[in-house]
């Protein structure tokens, strides 16, 4: 089966056009889904950094306006999304990739997705020689210390939100809060466990093939190429047009 | 003689019933969704949740939202949102209606969805507003035909 997956790197980002790139790529999976469109929709990692930013999931009856309060007065946005899990923390240094994806391509199961994505990280980690794994609490982990956090959303099997590699973010942000909400544990970065800095450019490439890997996509394709062919197309049809 | 004729007919009814098997079938139908939803059907009155088949898709249920009794649903609109392995998953209403009774049970216990999904593990009860709708959902052996088409 020919499985083509996009890649767009949307760089340093608000939360909210983070949100606004995933919607538009799900409203197309859907529309597709629902017959409304013969335009397929495009299986797409978005990748990406945040300004520092507290999200709940859906469950967030659990974080109250004082919370919300307490945190945006740390100089950090605050956003109560639909995704599962808890609350938990982006910003500058995480790398937060966003696979908006039709499981009907794949396979349609939630809890099969979120495994591959877990086993995807491992992946990545393993090629910094860090040794993760996967614990009963969802994420990725090194020992008791989660280095990938994950909340996904899932509408008629596509999905949005995905997850979170710590890369050298500041990881002060995260004692302001019990991540995931998940008592008596840490938070680690791949700077922390080798002891180097890392950044994300230096993760891309590895999250990436790795995904691509677990997935078993046939094809990796950038999409801001892709976008720049199809302008040059159009370029070269209007002019041909106007020649005649 | 009478009870060896009936036997093999009553037993084909019974397999379409929902198991499960009991007269029952006589009086309700089940209908099912390609999202995996069902509606068991009588009087009037539709039983909706989901398929075995979701909830060893979704992996084990931490949390599940429902609506209110009153709650007028359209087919195919979002009654639902459960979560589990931190994956957030859309239920749609089977068919349109009024929300006339909500399962509370699956408040403090969403496990019961994995461990009865067909049974005790329904979600909401739908006063049908219009049975014709059914026309387009699967019965059970076209579902089940269905789901295990999706796992391959």
């Amino acid at each position: 089966m020919q499985r083509v997956l996009y890649v767009r790197n949307l760089g340093r980002v608000t939360y909210t056009e983070g949100l606004r790139a995933q919607e538009k790529l799900q409203r197309q999976h859907l529309d597709e889904l629902a017959g409304k469109t013969s335009e397929p929709g495009r299986d797409t990692l978005l990748l990406c950094e945040h300004h520092p930013v507290y999200t709940t999931g859906y469950r967030t009856s659990n974080y109250p306006s004082q919370e919300e309060e307490r945190l945006r007065k740390l100089g950090a946005e605050f956003y109560r999304t639909n995704r599962g899990g808890l609350i938990t923390y982006h910003g500058p240094g995480q790398l937060v990739v966003y696979p908006v994806l039709n499981l009907g391509h794949f396979r349609k199961s939630m809890k099969w997705y979120v495994c591959q994505l877990e086993k995807s990280v491992i992946r990545a980690c393993q090629t910094f020689g860090i040794h993760a794994q996967t614990s009963p609490d969802t994420g990725v982990w090194v020992g008791d210390r989660k280095i990938c956090a994950i909340g996904i959303h899932g509408s008629r099997f596509v999905t949005t939100h995905g997850f979170a590699l710590n890369c050298n973010p500041d990881m002060t942000w995260f004692r302001h809060i019990v991540p995931c909400g998940i008592m008596g544990k840490g938070v680690t970065s791949l700077s922390m466990e080798l002891g180097r800095n890392i950044k994300i450019q230096d993760a891309i490439s590895p999250v990436v093939s790795s995904l691509a890997e677990q997935f078993e996509i046939s094809e990796v394709r950038n999409w801001d190429e892709e976008v720049s062919t199809e302008r040059t197309v159009e370029g070269q049809e209007k002019s041909s047009t106007s020649s005649q | 003689m009478f009870a060896r004729s009936v036997a093999p007919v009553a037993a084909g009814m019974a397999r379409q019933c929902m198991r499960p098997c009991s007269f029952r079938g006589f009086a309700s139908t089940s209908f099912f969704t390609d999202q995996h939803e069902y509606a068991v059907i009588k009087d009037g009155i539709a039983t909706c949740g989901i398929t075995n088949h979701a909830q060893e898709q979704l992996g084990d249920l931490v949390y599940v939202s429902l609506p209110e009794a009153g709650d007028e649903l359209g087919q195919g609109e979002s009654v639902s949102v459960l979560e589990s392995v931190k994956a957030a998953t859309e239920m749609y209403a089977p068919v349109s209606g009024t929300v006339v009774e909500v399962n509370s049970a699956l408040e403090s216990d969403p496990g019961l969805v994995n461990r009865s999904p067909e049974e005790e593990g329904w979600f909401v009860k739908i006063k049908v507003s219009d049975e014709a709708e059914t026309q387009g959902l699967m019965q059970r052996e076209a579902y089940d035909a269905f789901a295990a088409a999706e796992e391959h």
